[in-house]
């Protein structure tokens, strides 16, 4: 049986044309999918669970250097190394995917209003927008995840699982919209008035009907490479709030990893080399795919 | 005949307050702007300080948290360190007093440090200041001549290279690039020190402001990781931009050296971007800062503010918060004024 994934006439197999012969595109989709397998199946790959002390007890100890049975070496508290770095993974997309989408959803509801209401509406909007850019995010998300935490912990949503870990997704997703909207609204702004738009019109649908299914498909192409981004970037701001030590204890992050190889630099630096290059190769592979995407879908600008 | 010329002064255009003209409408259109800009700050910064007490007095009270860990305290004395901070006071009160002295230029006393949050902010601000103004500097000068190369060089294997590692390099997490560099040139090969702004013992060669540079080789390297392909992308992509348009190509075929279009009118043209990304960049110095200055336990603004978060030192939250808002402000401002200055076509309103 023939298992049909493209429609032949769609925009997004034409895309896919040309995404395939980019090379670094192909790489960048391959690293993607490496960090994803990795993350889904976490507990096949890794040899340990992510509190299996195992190595203190049987093993070679605490920060033993790496070995065959442990190829990343031990941690202070004996845990393998190797197999933290696949339930990290999970973390990190987990924090990185939703995280793009909340903001995707904030950022397209907020440009595609402003660009398809355009006027007054889509001035005070884009006023809104910006200011919003202006906030140096990183000091305030500190602030909001640390606040958060405490006022939650004591409270009923104390009780919700990786709480914290959730408080730093939507506190990411809140603050990460902005270029996301910038580039609805342009696209909004820009298909509002095409032809196809107007003949919708004519044919008497619906102002959801025409947003939804005619306006926001065709933005949704230049929307993708912007959240693809954020996703990286989503992945950067979650380590570094862990290795900051305000991330969720209670979850396995790379950047926490890193905190603790940090003050043990000296002792056991092999702690601190695959957590951080495992951050490196997904921000890569994320930003490597939109750079691919942002071609594919927009052939023009190549030329 | 002499004619008096009286200019004419076409009526939507005058400013009009009241009946009477805008304050400030025939001034220079840079100070009127500047003027404007401040007092459109007023209502952010009071917006911004707020939301941030009252966030952090809904929490609870800090002295009553920092003072729990206290062994052998009577309940006299912790209402006496209360009545010191204030804290029986409602938070409206509060707010205003704090508001009050924030006017006056005092921002309080940290409740961990014991030290007055001024003068906190000034000698750590220094600090991050420091780093922050030597990486961008480097950055923005090498960034310059890498984007010159990058588009006189377009399309070939030279491009290729500056374009390729920009990218690469911008994907690496900087606070792990500090880690290893530590590791490398701290630990192993003992070159550089690992943390800390200046010798606790004896300066290198005797020497304080040698000693301090010193100290300032690694953490500067993490930080221009990031600023120096940011800036060679942007310009580089700029100066694409530029290059393709017909006063360029005019220029070409005018006889000029392809030497003199892109020293002389590709790049004066296409570094406004990077004017006001090299602005933004310091208006955003103190959020960016907590991440490497706690790799390398500099002792800047952002472990300030990092450890004023965990012990919820409220006083210096709030002063790193001011100082936060006030920089982004008159970074923003300034680099809308070089805006202005650097290219003509651009009116302040």
């Amino acid at each position: 049986m023939k298992v049909k994934i493209f429609n032949k006439n769609s925009y997004w197999y034409f895309t896919w044309q040309r995404f395939k012969k980019s090379k670094f595109g192909l790489f960048g989709l391959s690293l993607v999918l490496v960090i994803s397998v990795m993350a889904m199946f976490a507990p096949l790959l890794a040899f340990y669970g992510p509190y299996d002390n195992y190595a203190l007890i049987h093993g070679p100890g605490i920060e033993a250097p790496p070995s065959a049975g442990h190829p990343f070496g031990t941690d202070r508290f004996g845990y393998d190394v190797y197999s933290r770095i696949f339930y990290g993974a999970r973390t990190a997309l987990t924090v990185g995917v939703i995280t793009a989408t909340l903001a995707s959803i904030i950022g397209i509801t907020i440009g595609g209003l402003a660009g398809y209401l355009g006027g007054q509406k889509d001035e005070g909007l884009m006023r809104f927008t910006d200011s919003f850019m202006l906030i140096p995010a990183f000091v305030v998300i500190l602030l909001l995840v640390r606040i958060f935490s405490l006022l939650t912990s004591s409270t009923f949503l104390g009780d919700i699982p990786y709480l914290n870990m959730w408080v730093i997704i939507i506190v990411l997703g809140v603050f990460d919209w902005p270029p996301i909207a910038r580039v609805a609204r342009s696209q909004f702004l820009r298909i509002k008035d095409s032809e196809f738009v107007e003949a919708a019109k004519c044919l008497g649908s619906s102002t959801w009907r025409i947003l939804a299914y005619n306006i926001l498909s065709n933005a949704l192409p230049a929307i993708v490479v912007l959240s693809a981004l954020e996703v990286g970037s989503a992945v950067l701001s979650e380590a570094m709030i862990s290795f900051l030590g305000f991330g969720d204890p209670k979850v396995v992050s790379w950047g926490q990893m890193l905190t603790f190889a940090a003050t043990d630099m000296k002792t056991a630096p092999w702690v601190a080399i695959a957590p951080g290059a495992f951050i490196f190769l997904t921000i890569l592979g994320f930003n490597v795919l939109a750079d691919a995407l942002s071609d594919a879908v927009n052939p023009r600008l190549k030329e | 005949m002499y004619i008096l010329h009286i200019p004419r002064i076409n009526e939507s255009e005058k400013p009009r307050f009241f009946g009477l003209g805008l304050p400030g409408a025939r001034m220079d259109p840079i100070i009127r702007y500047v003027i404007r800009r401040i007092l459109f700050m007023i209502p952010v910064f009071l917006g911004v300080t707020v939301l941030v007490f009252y966030m952090i007095s809904a929490i609870g009270d800090p002295v009553q948290i920092m003072l729990a860990q206290v062994p052998n305290i009577s309940q006299q004395q912790i209402e006496m360190v209360r009545n010191y901070f204030g804290m029986n006071l409602p938070v409206s009160t509060r707010y205003l007093t704090w508001l009050w002295g924030v006017m006056h230029l005092d921002f309080g006393v940290s409740i961990f440090k014991v030290q007055p949050v001024a003068s906190l902010l000034t000698i750590y601000g220094i600090q991050t200041l420091k780093l922050q103004f030597a990486s961008i500097a480097i950055s923005l000068v090498i960034s310059i001549f890498l984007a010159i190369a990058s588009t006189a060089y377009q399309y070939t294997k030279k491009d290729a290279v500056i374009m390729g590692s920009a990218l690469l390099s911008r994907s690496i997490p900087a606070f792990w690039l500090g880690l290893i560099l530590i590791l490398i040139f701290s630990y192993w090969l003992g070159i550089f020190p690992s943390h800390g702004a200046v010798s606790i013992e004896e300066n290198l060669y005797g020497n304080q402001i040698l000693d301090e540079l010193w100290h300032m080789v690694l953490p500067t390297l993490m930080l221009t990781s990031y600023n120096l392909p940011t800036f060679t992308l942007l310009l580089r992509s700029s100066m694409m931009d530029v290059s393709r348009e017909e006063f360029i190509l005019a220029s070409r075929a005018s006889g000029l050296t392809k030497r003199t279009v892109i020293y002389k009118h590709t790049l004066r043209n296409a570094i406004i971007p990077l004017v006001a990304y090299v602005m933004y960049t310091f208006g955003i110095m103190i959020a960016s800062s907590p991440v490497t200055e706690t790799v390398f336990t500099w002792p800047g603004v952002g472990v300030l503010f990092v450890q004023a978060i965990t012990n919820l030192d409220y006083p210096v939250i709030m002063g790193v918060i001011v100082l936060l808002v006030v920089t982004v402000l008159f970074a923003s401002l300034i680099g809308d004024i070089l805006y202005a200055i650097i290219d003509p076509r651009i009116k302040l309103q």
